[in-house]
């Protein structure tokens, strides 16, 4: 027996299925095709079957069913929790560059109106400049100068939803690295499911591509680490042991996304063991 | 094909991506479409009203809609869902598109929608570029035409684009498929290459 989208056939007969572009998807979906004795769907059998009149009809009715399918499809893809937090972690990092570009060169037009102002010896932080800047500026200087005093707040806000969301959405690789890295991590590996499915020398080098793809091609040594160096323990690890660190990291969030993904709930035992070996390794200066 | 002067067009419903219109057809631009480009930096295949197509790695639909305009139906299939949004909408305007939110690499989801058709067409940026295509070459009828578009940068970042090239020809071929024509599609896309086979009886 051949199933098809309108119904089965077999030995020349059919079988027509009845109902409408929803209940055809759901039955699309829960047939299992083998490739091995596939025949391909010939559309006059649909006539034969009564599912429509000609070809016309028989185009214009499985691209209802079809159309149906992929908004559906697209739904249940969108309304995973992941979906939206990768959008927000994204722009959260668009804004810093956006931050630091307009930034930049707000500055060097400052600098134009007042010669004599410069950053050398006087370690002012940013916030402090461009709230200057706002305050001494006419015009659109000034008011470019506020626009990135508003970015700034909105990016702390965002941050803070992203941090709460990630906690929420993968709780075991935020505890372990944090949700603002664990969410970089996802961002940079497509999705949550993705992210469980890399192995843990894949996490290790996530977000250094330019380095992993050096390697690959010319004879540059292999990156220790990618978006993980963001963590403490992999930064304030000695040098010796910094790759082990990140080694060893990197396969404990392997293991948390897995949980992440299949479980869903914080598993604290394995946060504490994982805690443990991390720090054991960090402390130890054998590479 | 249509032809005015040197520039492919294709007539349809214009408008879909803001293409440009030359004597009210659509220009179909080699730059932006690896299909367009193969028919400028080789033969390709002629594109009749009677096929029926089998489209591997939708995207956008840019492509799509101009095939879409010479052929009988256009089976698009596409995986990632930001994409798909753009697809619908071009099927929504176009009768003969058929979208399907599925993995090229897993044929038996979308077998029971799609029918038997005369050229399978191939656009994905995935490894197993070649054996996905041999997958899906049960869709193909006998003297049907693959086209392959092959992303050589997506199959191995670390072999050069000709030894690539060769691998996949002889992975086609050793599937008995017919090698018609293989062209580089430089200077439109880089390290990019187009196979055309024939499905031979038997």
């Amino acid at each position: 027996m051949q199933s098809y989208w309108f119904g089965d056939v077999k030995d020349g007969s059919c079988i027509l299925f009845i109902g409408d572009p929803n209940a055809i998807v759901d039955r699309v979906r829960s047939i299992s095709a083998s490739m091995d004795s596939f025949i391909p769907l010939d559309w006059e059998q649909a006539v034969l079957c009564g599912a429509c009149r000609d070809r016309t009809d028989y185009i214009g009715k499985l691209q209802a069913v079809c159309i149906t399918a992929a908004e559906r499809s697209i739904r249940e893809q969108y309304s995973r929790k992941d979906a939206e937090l990768l959008q927000m972690v994204r722009t959260l990092d668009e804004i810093d560059t956006v931050i630091n570009l307009l930034s930049e060169r707000a500055v060097e037009w400052y600098l134009v109106r007042h010669p004599a102002f410069s950053r050398k010896y006087r370690r002012i932080p940013a916030p402090v400049i461009i709230r200057t800047m706002r305050e001494k500026s006419k015009g659109a200087l000034g008011r470019v100068a506020g626009e990135i005093g508003q970015l700034s707040e909105t990016r702390t806000s965002l941050a803070k939803e992203v941090s709460a969301r990630a906690n929420e959405v993968m709780p075991n690789t935020s505890a372990l690295i944090g949700g603002l890295v664990a969410a970089r991590l996802l961002s940079q590996a497509g999705g949550l499911l993705l992210l469980s499915r890399l192995p843990g020398s894949a996490i290790q080098v996530l977000g250094a591509r330019t380095a992993l793809f050096a390697h690959l091609k010319t004879r540059s040594p292999c990156p220790k680490h990618g978006i993980i160096f963001q963590h403490r323990r992999v930064h304030n690890a000695p040098r010796n042991v910094r790759g082990k660190v990140a080694r060893v990291l990197a396969g404990k969030i392997a293991i948390a996304a897995r949980l992440d993904y299949f479980r869903g709930m914080k598993a604290q035992d394995f946060l504490d063991a994982a805690q443990e070996r991390i720090d054991s390794v960090a402390k130890s200066d054998e590479p | 094909m249509i032809w005015i002067g040197d520039v492919l067009v294709s007539q349809g419903e214009g408008g879909v991506y803001n293409e440009r219109i030359l004597g009210g057809a659509r220009v179909w631009d080699p730059y932006r479409s690896k299909l367009s480009a193969l028919y400028h930096a080789g033969t390709g295949i002629e594109l009749t009203r009677s096929m029926r197509v089998l489209y591997l790695g939708a995207a956008n639909g840019t492509t799509v809609s101009h095939v879409a305009d010479y052929v009988d139906v256009v089976y698009a299939v596409e995986f990632a869902p930001r994409p798909m949004q753009d697809l619908l909408e071009i099927s929504r305007r176009r009768r003969n598109v058929i979208p399907i939110m599925a993995d090229a690499s897993r044929p038996e989801q979308y077998a029971p929608l799609v029918e038997a058709v005369d050229l399978l067409y191939q656009d994905v940026a995935q490894p197993e570029q070649a054996r996905i295509a041999l997958q899906n070459c049960s869709f193909l009828k006998t003297g049907g035409i693959l086209v392959l578009m092959l992303k050589t940068r997506s199959v191995d970042v670390r072999k050069e684009p000709a030894e690539v090239f060769k691998d996949t020809l002889d992975i086609l071929q050793s599937d008995g498929l017919i090698v018609r024509e293989s062209v580089w599609l430089a200077p439109f896309h880089h390290d990019h290459a187009a196979i055309v086979c024939i499905k031979p009886a038997g």
